[in-house]
C-alpha cells in the first residue's frame, strides 16, 4: 500500500483532489482554506549535505510500537527514547571501545575484581537534583531485580559491592572477572532513584539526558523538549522531538514520504525498496544491533539430536535468497551470529555454510534419512511468514518436509522461554552486537546453562564461562571467540540466517543522528539543515 | 414504554453478564500471558515469574474476575498491562478514532444511499437505473478488503491524491484529517449505503404508487415536488430505523477497515491488545462493544414498539 | 453482514409449474450470476490441470511481470507462480466454504428446532444468538485462532459460528409463522405428532428462505476467509487462499500491482455472482 511519490512538477492541487474524490467532496469541502495535501509535503529538501549545524526545529520520529514504561529497564520494548531522556555511563564507538558519557574515566584493579569509575560532575537531573555516585549504585541494584526483566541482569549480578569515594568516584566490586561490563554500561540508563515507580508507570521520566519528556499519550506518541541545562554545552541543537506511533508499515512509509516524520528505524525490509527511490530520504544501514534471523533446532527431537542432520539443515537454506526476497536486501547473510563490527566476526564463519543442497542431502543420507517431516514454528506476521515459507521450500529440496506453524508473538514467546519449541522454529535474536560473551550469557537461545534448543555441553559451558571472565581484547580473547563460533557453527543448534542491521530512514536535511548498540537514539548532535 | 423497557432489561443484563464470563475465560484460554509478552524474547523464566507476580496474575481466576468487574463498577479501569498507560485513556483514544471513522462513513452512507435510492426509483433512463442496480449489488457484495485495495490502487497509487493509510485527527488538522478519512470512510460505508439505497428505492416506489400521489400527478403536480415533498418523507421512517441498525454494523466492520487503512481505532486496539495479551484492555474493550450492541438492540426494539402501536398496547 | 432482505416467510409456498429455483437461474440476474460464478468454481475444481506449477514452488524470479515465459500471471515476492497460486487459492476457498456454510446452516437449524420445543429453550437460544452477534466477528476470529492455532479449522469454525444465528433466526421465524397456520393446527387437531407436523408440514415450507440464505452465506464465507487472512489469522502458509494472496500483495501494490490483480478480480466475480444468484432466487420465491 505504498503510493509512489508525486512528481514535484505537479503537486496535487486542491482541485485535483476534489475532482478525484468525486462524491466525497462533501467532506473535503469542510475546511480547505490554506489546504495542505496529505500525499505531498516537504520533498524539495534535497540540499547540499555539509551545512552548518543549525539550532532549533522539531524532529518527528515515526515508531511502530509505543513506549512501554513497564519495560523501561529491559531490552524488549521500544528503546529509542532511552538516550533522549537518560544517559548511560559509557558509549561504545564503532570499534566497541568505550567512550565517556556520565563516567569520564575508569580503571580496573590489577586482579580485575573491581573497577573504579570517575563520574562527571555538574550533571543535574531534569528536576535540578545533582547526579552522584548514589544514582549509579541505584541503577545497578535496580537491574539486579528480576522484575525489571533486564537481559544484562547476569552481568549486573557480578557487581557485589559498592565503595563510594565522594560523590563522583565509585568503586564497583566484582564477584569475578567479567569482560562485558561495558555492555552493561552501554545498556544501563541512569534514572532518578526517587521517581522510579512513576517512571515505570510512564507518568514521569526524570533523567539527565538532552531532552525532557513533556507528554506521553499512550498509543499515539511522546513529546520531548530541549533540556536547557544539559551537561554538554550548546547541545542539543533541536528544540523538540516528537515520537509518533504508526504501527502499520505502509502508513509509516507514507508518513516519511509526505514529510510528516523525518526519521524512523522501523521500515520493514520489503518496504525499503520504495523508500530508497524517494528523493527526499536517505537510508543508512547500521552494522549493529538489529537482531539476527535464525533457524532454531530442538536438539531433543529425533533425528535432530544428530548433529549431522542439523548441519544438513544449515547447508540446505539459501541465505542470500532469503535476504533478497524477504528482507529487501538489507542485512548480511551469515551462518554465524556476529555482525561485521563484532570482535568475533570472521568471513570464514560467515560463509561456513553455503547454500549446498547436494551436500545437505548427502549428509542426511549418511545419517540414514531420505525424508523427514518436521514442524516449524514462526511468528504469524507478514515478514516472518515469508521467511518461514522460504525455509520450508529450501528444506523441502533436500527431503525435509516442514509443516509451518504460524504463532502469535505472545505464544511464541512463551514456548521459547519455557523450552517448549517444536522441532524447528525461526525467530530473531539480539545481543551479538556487543561483547561476544554477552550473547551466550544474556541471549536466551544461546544460554549455555538453559536454552530453547535444550543443547548442553560441558565444552560450551566451559568456553562461554572462560570468555565471560577473561579480558575482552587480546589474542586470548580472539581465540575464545573463535572457539565459541566454532561450537555454534559445528553444533548448529541455532542456525543463523541473516544478520539484520538497524536501517535508518531519515529526511535528507536531518544530520547527526546516531544509535547506540542497544538502539537508543542519540540526538545530541542532530540538527535540521536550513 | 417504561414497562417494556423494564421487561427487556433483565435479559439484556443477563447477556452482558454471560458476555463478561465468556470474554474473561476466552482470554485466559489463549496461550501465553501478558507477562511472557512483556518479558521479551531474551528473558528467562524467573523474569516472567517476577512480572506475573507484579501484575497480579498469580491470583486465583475468580478473584481476578471479581477485581475486574469491581473495577468496572467503580469506574476504575486500571492500567494496561502491556500497551502502557491507563486502559480508559487507550479506549478513549481508540473510541475517538473509530467514532470519527464511523461518522465519516455514516455521512457517506446517507449521501450515497439517498443517491442510490432516489436515482434507482425515479431515474427516467433505463440505463441509469440499471447502473444504480449494478452499483448497489456490487457495493453490497464486494468485501471491504477488495474495495479497500481498489480504492488504494486508484486514489493512492495511480492518482496519488489521497494517502493510503494512517490518521491525522480531523479535530487537530481538519484539512489533512479529512484526506486521511476519505478512503477508509468510503470503504466502510459502501455496503450500508447499498442497503439504505435499496430500502429507500422500495419505499419511494411504494409511496409513488399510493393513490393520493397518483391523484396529485393527474392534477399536474410537478414530479420532483412529489418526490421531495411526498414520496421521500413517506419512505423515511423505516430508513431511519435501518440507519440506526447500520451504525452498529459500521462499528463492527470498522475492525477490518482499520486494519486495511492503518486507522488507530478500537479494532486496531483490540488486535494489539489481544496480540500482547493485554487482559484489561481487551476485556474492557470487548465488553464495551457488546454493551453498545445490546443497547442498539434495546433501542431498536423500543423504537419499533413506539412506531408500531400494535406492539405498544400489547 | 447478512444483509439481504429476506422474503416474508409467511406466504404459502405456491409451486409454480416451473420450479422457482430453475426459473431464478434462468432469469437475467441468475444467468449473469452463473456466468460469474461458474468459471471461478471451474478454475478451482480444475486447478491441478490449469496450473503449470506447484503453488508453493519458489524461484529466484521475484515479482516477475505477467506474460513472463512460463508464468502467465507473473510471480510473487518469493518467485511462486501466480496463476498456480490463484487457482489453488480458489480451490482452497471452495473447500473451506463447502465445509463451513453447510455446517453453519445445519447447526443454525438444529438450534431453531431445539428452540421450538419449549418457550424457555427458545429464550435461551435467542439470547445465545444475541451473544454471538454481539461479539464483533473478526475479534472473535482473532481469539478463536489464538486458542486453536491458525489453520483451516478455525477459519471453518468462525465462518460456521457467524452463520448459525442467521439460519437459526430464519428457521425460527418460519416455524413460528407456519405453526399458526391453519393446516398445521388442523393436523395437530387431527392427532399428528409434533415431530410429524414439523417434518411434514413446517420444514418444507421454510426451506425456500433457507436456500436464499445459503447463497448469501456463501458470499459471507468468502468475506470472512479473506478478512481473516488480512488480519493474519487465515489458513496456514504456504497454502494460498484468495485472501492470503491478496494480503501478501499489499506491500507491493505500487511496484507490482499484478500481484493483487488475480485475487481482486476473482473475489469480485465470485461474490458479485453469488449475490446476483441470491437476489434472483429471492425474487422468484417471493413471487
Amino acid at each position: 500500500m505504498t503510493e509512489s511519490y508525486p512528481s514535484p512538477a505537479a503537486p496535487p492541487s486542491r482541485r485535483t483532489a476534489l475532482r478525484a474524490a468525486g462524491g466525497g467532496t462533501l467532506l473535503l469541502g469542510l475546511g480547505l482554506a490554506g489546504c495542505r495535501s496529505a500525499v505531498s509535503a516537504s520533498e524539495s529538501a534535497e540540499k547540499g549535505g555539509a551545512a552548518e549545524p543549525r539550532r532549533g526545529g522539531t524532529v518527528s520520529v515515526a515508531i511502530n510500537s509505543d513506549f512501554t514504561p513497564s519495560l523501561l529497564f529491559a531490552q524488549s520494548g521500544q528503546s529509542l527514547q532511552h538516550r533522549l531522556v537518560y544517559n548511560t555511563l559509557t558509549r561504545y564507538d564503532d570499534e566497541l571501545t568505550p567512550r565517556p558519557e556520565l563516567a569520564t574515566s575508569w580503571h580496573y584493579a590489577e586482579d580485575g575484581r573491581s573497577i573504579t569509575l570517575e563520574l562527571r560532575s555538574g550533571v543535574t537531573f531534569h528536576d535540578g537534583r545533582p547526579f552522584t555516585a548514589d544514582d549509579v549504585i541505584f541503577a545497578v541494584k535496580n537491574l539486579q531485580n528480576p522484575a525489571r526483566a533486564a537481559q544484562l541482569r547476569a552481568t549486573a549480578g557480578v557487581i557485589t559491592g559498592f565503595e563510594k569515594q565522594g560523590d563522583h568516584r565509585l568503586v564497583l566490586k566484582l564477584a569475578h572477572r567479567v569482560n562485558n561490563l561495558f555492555d552493561l554500561f552501554e545498556f544501563m540508563i541512569i534514572t532518578d532513584r526517587n521517581s522510579v515507580e512513576e517512571a515505570l508507570k510512564g507518568t514521569r521520566l526524570n533523567g539527565t539526558g538532552p531532552f525532557r519528556l513533556t507528554k506521553w499519550s499512550p498509543g499515539s506518541g511522546l513529546s520531548f523538549t530541549r533540556n536547557d541545562a544539559y551537561w554538554q554545552p550548546g547541545r542539543p541543537y533541536l528544540d523538540a522531538v516528537e515520537f509518533r506511533v504508526i504501527p502499520q508499515a505502509d502508513a509509516l512509509v507514507s508518513s516519511l514520504r509526505t514529510g510528516q516524520s523525518q526519521l524512523t528505524f522501523q521500515v520493514p525490509g520489503r518496504n525499503l525498496a520504495v523508500v530508497k527511490s524517494s528523493p527526499g530520504l536517505t537510508v543508512t544501514e547500521y552494522d549493529t544491533g538489529g537482531g539476527a534471523q535464525y533457524l532454531g533446532v530442538n536438539t531433543t527431537v529425533a533425528p535432530l539430536d544428530d548433529r549431522t542432520v542439523r548441519q544438513a539443515l544449515a547447508l540446505a537454506v539459501d541465505r542470500d535468497r532469503i535476504l533478497k526476497q524477504t528482507l529487501g536486501g538489507y542485512g548480511l547473510a551469515s551462518a554465524a551470529p556476529w555482525p561485521k563490527s563484532s570482535p568475533a566476526f570472521t568471513e570464514a564463519g560467515r560463509t561456513h555454510y553455503g547454500h549446498d543442497p547436494a551436500k545437505a542431502r548427502e549428509l542426511l543420507r549418511s545419517a540414514g534419512h531420505t525424508r523427514l517431516d518436521l514442524p516449524l514454528l514462526h511468528l504469524g506476521l507478514p515478514g516472518d511468514t515469508a521467511v518461514a515459507e522460504s525455509l520450508q521450500y529450501d528444506l523441502k529440496q533436500v527431503g525435509v518436509h516442514v509443516t509451518l506453524r504460524p504463532t502469535d508473538p505472545a505464544t511464541a514467546q512463551k514456548d521459547l522461554i519455557s523450552q517448549k519449541m517444536p522441532a524447528l522454529w525461526t525467530m530473531s535474536h539480539g545481543f551479538a552486537q556487543v561483547q561476544p560473551s554477552t550473547l551466550a550469557v544474556s541471549a536466551y537461545p544461546f544460554n549455555e546453562a538453559k536454552n530453547t534448543s535444550k543443547y548442553r555441553s560441558a565444552k560450551y559451558t566451559r568456553v562461554v564461562r572462560e570468555a565471560w571472565t577473561s579480558p575482552a581484547t587480546g589474542a586470548a580473547a580472539n581465540a575464545l571467540h573463535r572457539e565459541i563460533s566454532d561450537i555454534l557453527l559445528d553444533e548448529a543448534f541455532i542456525i543463523d540466517l541473516v544478520i539484520r542491521g538497524n536501517v535508518q530512514v531519515a529526511a535528507k536535511d536531518l544530520h547527526g543522528v546516531t544509535l547506540n548498540k542497544f538502539a537508543y537514539l542519540n540526538l545530541d548532535n542532530a540538527y535540521l539543515a536550513a | 414504554m417504561g414497562i417494556r423497557l423494564l421487561r427487556r432489561l433483565p435479559s439484556a443484563l443477563l447477556v452482558l453478564l454471560v458476555a463478561s464470563f465468556v470474554i474473561f475465560s476466552i482470554l485466559r484460554l489463549v496461550p501465553g500471558d501478558p507477562a511472557t509478552s512483556l518479558a521479551g524474547p531474551d528473558a528467562g523464566p524467573e523474569t516472567v515469574a517476577a512480572i506475573r507476580d507484579r501484575l497480579g496474575l498469580d491470583e486465583p481466576l475468580p478473584l481476578q474476575y471479581v477485581h475486574w468487574i469491581g473495577g468496572l463498577l467503580t469506574g476504575d479501569l486500571g492500567p494496561s498491562y502491556a500497551i502502557g498507560g491507563q486502559t480508559a485513556d487507550l479506549i478513549g483514544d481508540g473510541l475517538g478514532a473509530t467514532v470519527e471513522l464511523t461518522l465519516g462513513a455514516l455521512l457517506f452512507v446517507v449521501v450515497l444511499g439517498t443517491a442510490f435510492g432516489v436515482l434507482g426509483a425515479t431515474a427516467r433512463r433505463g440505463w441509469v437505473r440499471a447502473t444504480v442496480r449494478v452499483l448497489t449489488t456490487g457495493a453490497l457484495a464486494v468485501p471491504p478488503f477488495v474495495t479497500g485495495v481498489l480504492l488504494v490502487l486508484l486514489f493512492a497509487v495511480v492518482l496519488k491524491v489521497l494517502p493510503s493509510g494512517g490518521r491525522v485527527s480531523v479535530l487537530t488538522a481538519p484539512d489533512l484529517g479529512v484526506q486521511y478519512l476519505l478512503l477508509p470512510a468510503l470503504c466502510l460505508a459502501l455496503p450500508s449505503a447499498a442497503i439504505l439505497g435499496r430500502y429507500l428505492k422500495d419505499g419511494i416506489e411504494r409511496a409513488l404508487a399510493e393513490d393520493y400521489v397518483r391523484t396529485a400527478t393527474a392534477a399536474g403536480v410537478h414530479p420532483r415536488r412529489l418526490l421531495w415533498r411526498h414520496a421521500l418523507p413517506n419512505a423515511l421512517p423505516p430508513v431511519v430505523t435501518l440507519l440506526g441498525m447500520q451504525t452498529g454494523h459500521l462499528l463492527g466492520g470498522a475492525v477490518l477497515v482499520e486494519a486495511i487503512f492503518a486507522w488507530p481505532g478500537l479494532g486496531q486496539l483490540a488486535e494489539q491488545g489481544l496480540t500482547r495479551r493485554d487482559y484489561p484492555v481487551v476485556q474492557d474493550l470487548l465488553l464495551l462493544l457488546v454493551t453498545v450492541f445490546v443497547l442498539v438492540q434495546l433501542i431498536t426494539d423500543l423504537v419499533h414498539a413506539w412506531l408500531d402501536p400494535r406492539i405498544r398496547w400489547e | 453482514m447478512t444483509a439481504i432482505t429476506l422474503p416474508a416467510p409467511g406466504k404459502p409456498a405456491r409451486r409454480s409449474p416451473r420450479h422457482p429455483y430453475r426459473a431464478a437461474l434462468a432469469s437475467a440476474r441468475g444467468r449473469v450470476g452463473l456466468a460469474l460464478v461458474l468459471p471461478v468454481v471451474l478454475a478451482g475444481v480444475l486447478a491441478p490441470l490449469l496450473a503449470g506449477h506447484s503453488p508453493t514452488d519458489q524461484s529466484d524470479l521475484s515479482l516477475a511481470a505477467p506474460g513472463t515465459p512460463g508464468h502467465l500471471l507473473g510471480t510473487d515476492d518469493l518467485g511462486r507462480d501466480l496463476l498456480a497460486r490463484l487457482v489453488y487459492g480458489i480451490r482452497a476457498d471452495l473447500g473451506i466454504i463447502a465445509l463451513a456454510v453447510p455446517l453453519g446452516a445445519l447447526l443454525g437449524c438444529l438450534f431453531a428446532l431445539l428452540a421450538a420445543t419449549h418457550p424457555a429453550v427458545d429464550t435461551a437460544v435467542q439470547r445465545a444468538f444475541d451473544l454471538v452477534l454481539a461479539f464483533p466477528g473478526l475479534i472473535l476470529a482473532l481469539a478463536v485462532t489464538a486458542i486453536l492455532g491458525p489453520g483451516r479449522l478455525p477459519v471453518v469454525l468462525v465462518i460456521a459460528l457467524a452463520e448459525i444465528p442467521a439460519f437459526g433466526r430464519l428457521l425460527r421465524t418460519g416455524i413460528l409463522v407456519e405453526r399458526e397456520r391453519e393446516y398445521a393446527t388442523a393436523a395437530r387437531v387431527g392427532g399428528a405428532s409434533p415431530a410429524r407436523v414439523l417434518t411434514r408440514h413446517i420444514l418444507p415450507n421454510a426451506v425456500d428462505p433457507l436456500v436464499v440464505q445459503i447463497a448469501v452465506s456463501l458470499t459471507v464465507a468468502v468475506f470472512i476467509e479473506g478478512a481473516m487472512s488480512f488480519l493474519g489469522v487465515g489458513v496456514r502458509p504456504p497454502q494460498p487462499t484468495l485472501g492470503a494472496v491478496l494480503s501478501q500483495s499489499m506491500p507491493y501494490l505500487a511496484d507490482a500491482p499484478h500481484f493483487a490483480a488475480g485475487p481482486l478480480i476473482t473475489v469480485t466475480a465470485l461474490v458479485l455472482g453469488l449475490s446476483l444468484i441470491a437476489e434472483a432466487l429471492n425474487r422468484e420465491i417471493r413471487r
